[in-house]
């Protein structure tokens, strides 16, 4: 009677699930967006945005207030997440097709996931390089989100990774800002002599250390092999100077950090804070930061100085082009409002909100042409994005190019590195193999 | 009288069935789903689903990962046994052997204090009393003239993992030691009186008394531990992220880190299920234990 009663419980259990695992069959088949129409200025609108935080979420909150008031039949619900919880937000919105009509991306593989799963709306009629709108903006960023000659995402600023240094540390040291990665590294120990960290370094969520990597990658290997190693169809890692950064990277932090083997233990966060109160005389930082540095701690603005990662004499790569990549929002392609929220990211990148944007405590340097100027930002950004917009080209987040597990075993990798768990070998080995798993 | 009964059988089901209804929707449900996507491979983008039967299974015992957070969710359960569970039950005794309840009570306090600070709160505050630069560990050491031990605890693959073992223990043993305190208040005084007559002094009183009248608190005590210890997910994710180089993830990062970092939401919801079925495991063990026949006195 007993066994009679689990055969049945076993095969409806069974039944059950060869019945759900056919319940999930990716994003409803909506129409698709008419990004082109008249909006209707009613219902809701939803945006997820990466402005959660000081000093951040008050720009898209004042935006979303200001939007309401001059259409008083549109609600704007907006979702506010961090850098590291919107990848979270962004995936579970997205496995349980809840994604919002507006919602933040990255460029490169993070965007192209969304393109090619039909997930981001074709913007290319509203926002393309010939369109009224599209000629606002740099070419550079708007290229940056095309996907086979079409355009789907808005860039809403420009980003770069840039060393930062305090001029102060460095007078007090008798140290001249170096031109080249064997003068950074001299440069360390007088700097330590003069009571400061050299270089302050936070990895505890490993991405820090792929930000020093893939500006070491950008000088040491030719820019072709590194596009084709991004794709784990043409990928190889053989070509030497993948290891010749990764030696360059561990004895950067085994000279230049006071934490050395332990800096997988510091917050990034930590590490801005001991750079804006004048305890170390250097730190990698994003242009989105040179605000924050500057604001509020001992380093006055006068006082932050920035160089791009200083590159190796002789490198093989291009030791002119930056890590950077501008970011911006996408709609959804299934979104029933498409075209209030083409209407709405006109209002947010409109000349006055863009200047906002731009502006401390934002910091954030608009993609819209003329938004960044020496009266709107300050010093610091405006120099950073001069570079960036003269740099002959930007190679883009490490973590953001390649293939999840690609990203992930360089996650690993970096931080095995860091503490002395793997060789710049075995590493790369590691890195293959994720590769050769992604195919 | 047979139309009553029924009457009232159907009375009785109606009164469960929303209870029912819940469990199924919320609980059931989502554990046959899970079992399901582990038999997929998945692109959340596109939706794009692809049956693999147990192949997600398959990789899964073969990656080495996968075993190194097995082995730290045992860790977690072997060193939570020796503290929270034995370590705890003397605390306890000890407590309990204070005099004066004035004391008593304010000890009780004292150790369970922990245990009301949330798991997130006591990550963070264990992060900035391990961190290398301004942490209050090395500060100590260094205060104490044993500069030479202090480490980035957090930073090293050596170290990392039982750093974060360290404070699940900080955190969960003023708990423990209540639990085990309220078991040893019921033992009756006269048990004791009888022992101290007969000259018993107090540890053999301890192995003799108090250690077989709380075997039933232990056992569970045990199993609740063990079972915990398969379950961690937020210390590790607030102290380090599984990091570095995926030395202290344990099977609920591990799933984590698959589903949302790696996309692989297959290899996630396998992972899903040898935790279900780990855990399950234990619950029954539980559940045989608490069934056996109470100690009586």
């Amino acid at each position: 009677m007993r066994a009679r009663a689990t055969t049945r419980y076993a095969a409806l259990f069974g039944a059950s699930v060869l019945a759900l695992t056919g319940c999930f069959a990716g994003p409803p088949r909506a129409p698709v967006a008419d990004v082109g129409a008249e909006p209707e200025f009613s219902g809701t609108l939803s945006v997820l945005t990466k402005f959660a935080g000081d000093p951040l979420s008050p720009y898209f909150e004042d935006l979303a207030a200001a939007y309401e008031r001059q259409h008083p039949g549109v609600e704007v619900e907006l979702i506010q997440e961090t850098d590291q919880s919107i990848k979270d937000k962004a995936k579970t919105l997205t496995a349980s097709n809840a994604l919002p009509d507006i919602y933040f991306t990255w460029t490169g593989n993070w965007a192209e996931n969304f393109i090619r799963g039909g997930r981001a709306a074709d913007l290319t009629e509203v926002i393309g390089p010939g369109t009224t709108w599209g000629k606002t903006f740099s070419k550079s960023s708007l290229s940056a989100f095309a996907h086979q000659g079409k355009y789907y995402g808005i860039p809403l600023y420009n980003n770069g990774k840039f060393m930062g240094y305090n001029k102060a540390a460095f007078s007090d040291a008798g140290v001249e800002v170096p031109a080249t990665f064997d003068e950074l590294i001299d440069s360390c120990p007088d700097l330590r002599e003069a009571g400061y960290e050299p270089i302050t370094f936070g990895n505890k969520d490993g991405w820090p250390a792929l930000h020093y990597l893939q500006q070491l990658f950008a000088y040491n290997v030719p820019a072709a092999v590194r596009e084709a190693d991004n794709h784990p169809e043409t990928a190889t890692f053989e070509d030497p100077g993948y290891l010749t950064a990764l030696r360059q990277f561990k004895t950067l932090v085994d000279s230049c950090t006071d934490t050395r083997g332990g800096t997988n233990g510091v917050l990034y966060t930590s590490a801005q804070e001991a750079f804006a109160r004048g305890k170390a005389a250097m730190y990698y930082q994003e242009i989105l930061e040179f605000d924050s540095t500057t604001s509020g701690g001992s380093l006055k603005p006068k006082d932050l100085g920035i160089i791009p990662l200083p590159a190796p004499r002789g490198a093989k790569g291009d030791p002119k082009v930056i890590e950077g990549a501008p970011e911006g929002y996408v709609v959804n392609a299934r979104s029933p409002r498409a075209a209030l929220a083409v209407d709405f990211m006109k209002f947010v990148t409109g000349p006055k909100n863009a200047a906002t944007l731009s502006s401390p405590p934002y910091g954030q340097p608009s993609t819209v042409v003329g938004a960044v100027t020496p009266n709107t930002s300050s010093k610091a950004v405006f120099e950073g994005i001069k570079k960036v917009n003269g740099a002959p080209g930007l190679v883009g987040w490490l973590d953001m190019v390649t293939a999840p597990e690609v990203a992930d075993a360089w996650l690993a990798g970096g931080e095995a590195l860091i503490s002395g768990g793997m060789s710049p070998e075995k590493v790369l080995e590691s890195v293959r193999r994720a590769s050769e798993s992604a195919r | 009288m047979l139309v009553r009964t029924m009457c009232r059988r159907a009375l009785g089901l109606a009164w469960v069935i929303p209870a029912l209804v819940m469990l199924a929707v919320f609980v059931y449900l989502p554990l046959v789903q899970n079992f399901g996507f582990s038999t997929l491979t998945w692109d959340i983008y596109s939706g794009d689903q692809e049956y693999v039967g147990l192949e997600n299974y398959r990789r899964l015992f073969d990656d080495p990962v996968f075993w190194s957070s097995f082995a730290n969710n045992l860790w977690y359960a072997v060193l939570s046994i020796v503290f929270q569970v034995f370590g705890a039950l003397l605390l306890a005794a000890l407590v309990e052997s204070v005099r004066r309840e004035r004391w008593q009570r304010a000890l009780r306090a004292v150790y369970f204090i922990p245990a009301a600070i949330s798991l997130t709160v006591a990550g963070l505050l264990f992060y900035f009393v391990y961190e290398p630069n301004i942490g209050l560990l090395n500060h100590v050491l260094d205060a104490i003239g044993l500069r030479e031990f202090a480490q980035p605890w957090l930073g090293q693959e050596s170290t990392a993992m039982f750093a974060v073992i360290a404070m699940s223990q900080w955190q969960g043993f003023g708990y423990c030691t209540l639990l085990f305190a309220v078991a040893i208040q019921r033992i009756p005084a006269e048990l004791y009186e009888a022992a101290a007559l007969d000259g018993v002094g107090p540890v053999r009183r301890f192995f003799q008394v108090t250690l077989p009248l709380v075997r039933e608190m232990t056992g569970l005590m045990v199993m609740v531990t063990v079972s915990g210890a398969f379950q961690v997910f937020n210390e590790v994710m607030v102290m380090t992220s599984g990091g570095p180089n995926n030395s202290t993830q344990v099977l609920g990062t591990w799933l984590y880190r698959n589903g949302f970092v790696r996309n692989d939401f297959g290899s996630a919801a396998a992972i899903g299920t040898v935790l279900f079925v780990i855990t399950l495991t234990i619950a029954m063990a539980q559940l045989w234990i608490t069934r056996r026949k109470r100690v009586e006195w």
